[in-house]
């Protein structure tokens, strides 16, 4: 049998003060920088003229932005999109207002201009995003009360099935990877565009997974005849879940390093969010939801009695009668 | 072991009915082939619907345009503006269109495979309210002229004209070469083959217009062969747009009638000029009482839409054009005289024809019949959202997810099995039926597959293992506590699913927000995370279960689990 970190006991909670000061770091750089550059959104929020275009050879970068700028349109961004035969080109305005049949004609005076410098053929215009302002202002609102909405949903979910003091861990641990990813996303400069929102989501999801396993396992130890510190019952389910955790972050990371690696370029920045968002989930498992439990659990002390660590869960009951001792207490 | 029997025929049957919903099945589109012909074609193919970035394609999203008006209902007239714009767009024959209405105020429109981005907007966005309306007969504009010259000289327009010009040329040489113009200009006939009314081609004299002060704007305007028809030099055309559109102008204006630019223009020494019309503001008919529209080539006139009015529309067209005999009609759709006016001989019924004007091809006008045919817009349509997707890139993309994909599958699989040995062989087993249910639900969903959503399902076969390592290392525990490995695996089953089942209904819960609040893609997303999720569940606890079942079934006794 392979195992990996099988029967550890390690002090995870422990240097929790550390952990907490570096995620704090980081993530106060990460929405200073945020605050210095602001979000480096896509066209689909800010709205504007977005091209994709591809050469035959690789042209000198400098010929098409003085191709652009000569039509009118300077200070649009070019950038190369993957291979060097393929650009990006993003004009701003034109596309916002004025006149109401001439969302695209941004693209086309560009287009025109390319053809008139590079050829008749070149280059290849294989992509084209007009959007309008108002639709990209929409998409973020709605994308915030979703993102908002879900979280409370999971801390009704979690007071019910666990109890409040883990559903609020759990919240709180999961909104840390949500503002840590974006000071990454910052740091990376990124641009945030709805897919982006997609892998946001995601992390999550996943994040929250993890912290569950955790959890799961802290109301388990709990109902144990034996009644411990809090401190020593997180400690050891921590340590118990370690190699499931291990296990899937591994898989899980596989996944998103073939996306990153082979998937191309548009999925490239889902990619980036997912792999950090591992690393940053197992991290606000152990070392966020973990000592907000306990702080929780310092202010507020469970009652002796308060059934609610301790009620069955609902799938297993009907295999484990009340009555019943626990299962650890049998084995032993 | 009647237990097991139904375990496997439940596993059974979902494979059938999952094979069933992802069999390539025949499915027919209207396309039109080269001849502009409409057939029926039928395609083979999976039922999994790629999206715009996979297949190539356009996206457009239209929005009730204000900038002319405030529209009072429009939530109503949004949806009477998506049967129209769904009439046209199904119209053009390209297979797989997207016509659905997006939040309150949006319509969005998928085609695949389009390669001419201006002629869907074209088509999607013509507001085609046509009007039949009677030239001016009154010389109105005439005695107006005066007081827009004032205006013109107030607002300072026409500093940049080039008024003189065009001066120079009018005069008595001007009306002689008009004459001769007006043939160049392929002019409006209405009432084809029965009907009388035909076109007075140019007889008319044409002089420059009494009563002119000199002042900029009746410099720049020539009269032109008919009443309330006048000319002006192609160059000015823009700025004098503008000018008309001017509040001051538009005050000025004689109560009861319109100004209208004209779709032709003329070639008079080697000058192009471009019309301008008076109109009466009543119409006599419109585009509501049409019923049908056909393009046609015609001899005289070009590229031509003939149309065919309602038995009612056509008795309101006789009684009117009876009472404008010798009066000139004009042809305005969405605010523009459709060639030039032609005279009305007698009444006319209920059939007759536009002509396109110059340089315009059986593609314009097989396009105008599609959309009178479809009907006018009830509001303006402005476009919000333009996506054109090549279909080479599209075709990469495709490439590169079954890449990225086929990978990631390898690295999981190796991964299972190099850990779990027979146990990840199981769990490989359950992941391939994953991957058969998700598919499944997903046609059955009549979900559309994008490369967010393709990347998202990629990453989901790594996650979804997660539910089989958390049951595999309960097993491993309870046969490190000492238990029979039957007692080991229905215990490790049983202590692994609270975990499993509460992580993922609150992940479904996510999901479900999201999908209530999210917009287009993140909607997408919502519905191949649900989807993968219950498909997880499902594989990890109950199949691969059962094949634990099968296996210790066949090997009685066995003393070892390979985990």
């Amino acid at each position: 049998m392979l195992r990996i970190l099988h029967g550890t006991n390690y002090d995870f909670i422990k240097p929790w003060r550390i952990a907490v000061g570096i995620t704090a770091v980081f993530i106060v750089g990460g929405l200073a920088f945020l605050g210095i550059h602001g979000i480096n959104k896509s066209i689909e929020f800010t709205g504007g003229t977005l091209m994709q275009v591809q050469f035959q050879q690789p042209p000198n970068v400098g010929d098409i932005r003085a191709t652009v700028d000569g039509a009118g349109y300077a200070g649009s961004e070019i950038q190369q999109f993957g291979s060097p035969r393929d650009f990006t080109i993003r004009a701003a305005g034109h596309a916002q207002g004025g006149l109401v049949n001439n969302v695209e004609v941004a693209s086309r005076e560009i287009e025109a201009a390319l053809h008139k410098k590079f050829g008749a053929t070149e280059p290849k215009v294989v992509r084209t995003e007009i959007v309008g302002a108002r639709v990209g202002d929409e998409l973020s609102r709605n994308a915030m009360i979703a993102i908002v909405i879900s979280l409370f949903v999971t801390l009704l979910y979690l007071a019910f099935r666990f109890e409040w003091r883990f559903g609020v861990a759990a919240v709180l641990a999961t909104a840390h990877d949500l503002f840590s990813t974006l000071a990454f996303l910052a740091i990376m400069r990124l641009e945030v565009s709805l897919t982006v929102v997609a892998a946001l989501l995601t992390v999550i999801g996943y994040s929250l997974n993890d912290t569950i396993i955790i959890f799961d396992r802290v109301r388990e130890n709990l109902k144990k005849a034996r009644p411990e510190p809090l401190y020593v019952v997180l400690n050891r389910s921590i340590n118990e879940t370690l190699p499931r955790s291990i296990l899937t972050h591994v898989t899980v990371a596989a996944a998103t390093l073939s996306l990153l690696l082979f998937a191309g370029e548009v999925i490239r920045p889902f990619s980036w969010i997912m792999l950090f968002g591992i690393v940053t989930g197992t991290f606000s498992s152990i070392y966020i939801a973990g000592p907000i439990l306990l702080w929780i659990e310092r202010k507020w002390p469970r009652q002796r009695g308060e059934k609610s660590a301790a009620r069955p869960t609902t799938p297993a009951a009907p295999t484990r009668p009340a009555s019943a001792p626990p299962v650890a207490a049998r084995t032993r | 072991m009647s237990n097991l029997k139904y375990r496997l025929g439940l596993i059974v049957a979902l494979v059938l009915v999952s094979a069933w919903a992802l069999f390539p099945r025949d499915v027919k589109t209207r396309q039109r082939d080269s001849n502009g012909i409409w057939r029926d074609t039928v395609t083979r193919r999976v039922p999994l619907r790629k999206g715009l970035d996979l297949s190539g394609g356009m996206h457009l999203a239209l929005e009730v345009d204000e900038s002319k008006g405030v529209i009072a209902n429009k939530a109503e007239a949004i949806d009477r503006a998506l049967k129209v714009v769904r009439t046209r767009i199904e119209g053009m024959g390209v297979s797989e269109t997207v016509i659905q209405k997006a939040g309150n105020d949006r319509i969005i429109v998928d085609i695949p495979g389009i390669d001419d981005r201006e002629r869907a907007i074209r088509i999607a966005q013509d507001q085609a309210f046509l009007q039949f309306q009677i030239t001016d007969k009154t010389q109105a504009f005439e005695k107006v002229l005066p007081r827009l010259d004032a205006i013109a000289k107030q607002v300072g327009f026409g500093a940049s004209a080039k008024a003189g010009d065009t001066a120079t040329a009018s005069g008595a040489g001007l009306n002689g070469l008009l004459t001769a113009g007006g043939d160049t200009s392929k002019s409006v006939a209405v009432g084809a083959k029965k009907d009388s009314a035909k076109t007075d081609s140019a007889k008319k004299d044409t002089a420059s217009l009494p009563g002119a002060s000199g002042g900029v704007v009746s410099k720049m305007i020539l009269a032109g062969q008919m009443p309330g028809e006048f000319l002006f030099d192609r160059n000015n055309e823009d700025a004098l747009k503008k000018f008309m559109a001017t509040p001051e102008v538009v005050a000025a204006l004689p109560p009861g009638k319109v100004v209208r630019f004209g779709s032709d223009s003329s070639l008079i020494q080697n000058k192009t000029y471009r019309y301008l019309y008076l109109l009466d503001a009543r119409e006599i008919l419109n585009g509501e009482s049409l019923t049908d529209a056909k393009p046609n080539a015609a001899t005289m006139e070009g590229t031509v839409v003939e149309f065919t009015l309602s038995n009612e529309g056509g008795r309101k067209f006789q009684r009117e054009t009876s009472k404008h005999v010798k009066d000139f009609m004009a042809i305005v759709l969405d605010n523009v005289v459709m060639g030039r006016p032609p005279v009305i001989n007698g009444a006319i019924g209920t059939r007759g024809q536009i002509t396109m004007g110059q340089g315009r091809d059986l593609q314009a006008a097989q396009d105008l019949s599609l959309v009178l045919k479809a009907g006018a817009l009830p509001v303006p349509l402005k476009v919000a959202e333009v996506r054109n997707i090549g279909p080479s890139l599209g075709e990469d993309s495709i490439n590169n997810a079954f890449r990225a994909g086929a990978i990631a599958i390898a690295l999981v699989v190796v991964i299972m099995i190099a850990y779990y040995r027979f146990s990840g062989m199981l769990a490989v087993g359950g992941l391939a039926l994953y991957v058969l249910y998700t598919l499944a639900t997903l046609a059955g969903f009549d979900a559309v597959l994008t490369l967010p959503g393709l990347a998202g399902f990629v990453l989901s076969i790594g996650i979804a293992v997660d539910a089989n390592v958390l049951i595999f290392e309960r097993i491993r525990e309870e046969l490190d506590r000492g238990k029979t490995i039957r007692t080991a695996i229905d215990e490790g089953f049983r202590h692994a699913i609270p975990a499993i089942v509460d992580s993922n209904v609150s992940t479904i819960l996510t999901a479900a927000v999201l999908y209530q609040y999210g917009t287009g893609p993140v909607k997408g997303f919502a519905v191949t995370l649900i989807a993968g999720i219950v498909a997880s569940m499902l594989t990890s606890i109950f199949v691969v279960k059962t094949f634990y079942l099968l296996w210790l079934n066949r090997s009685r006794g066995a003393q070892t689990l390979s985990i």
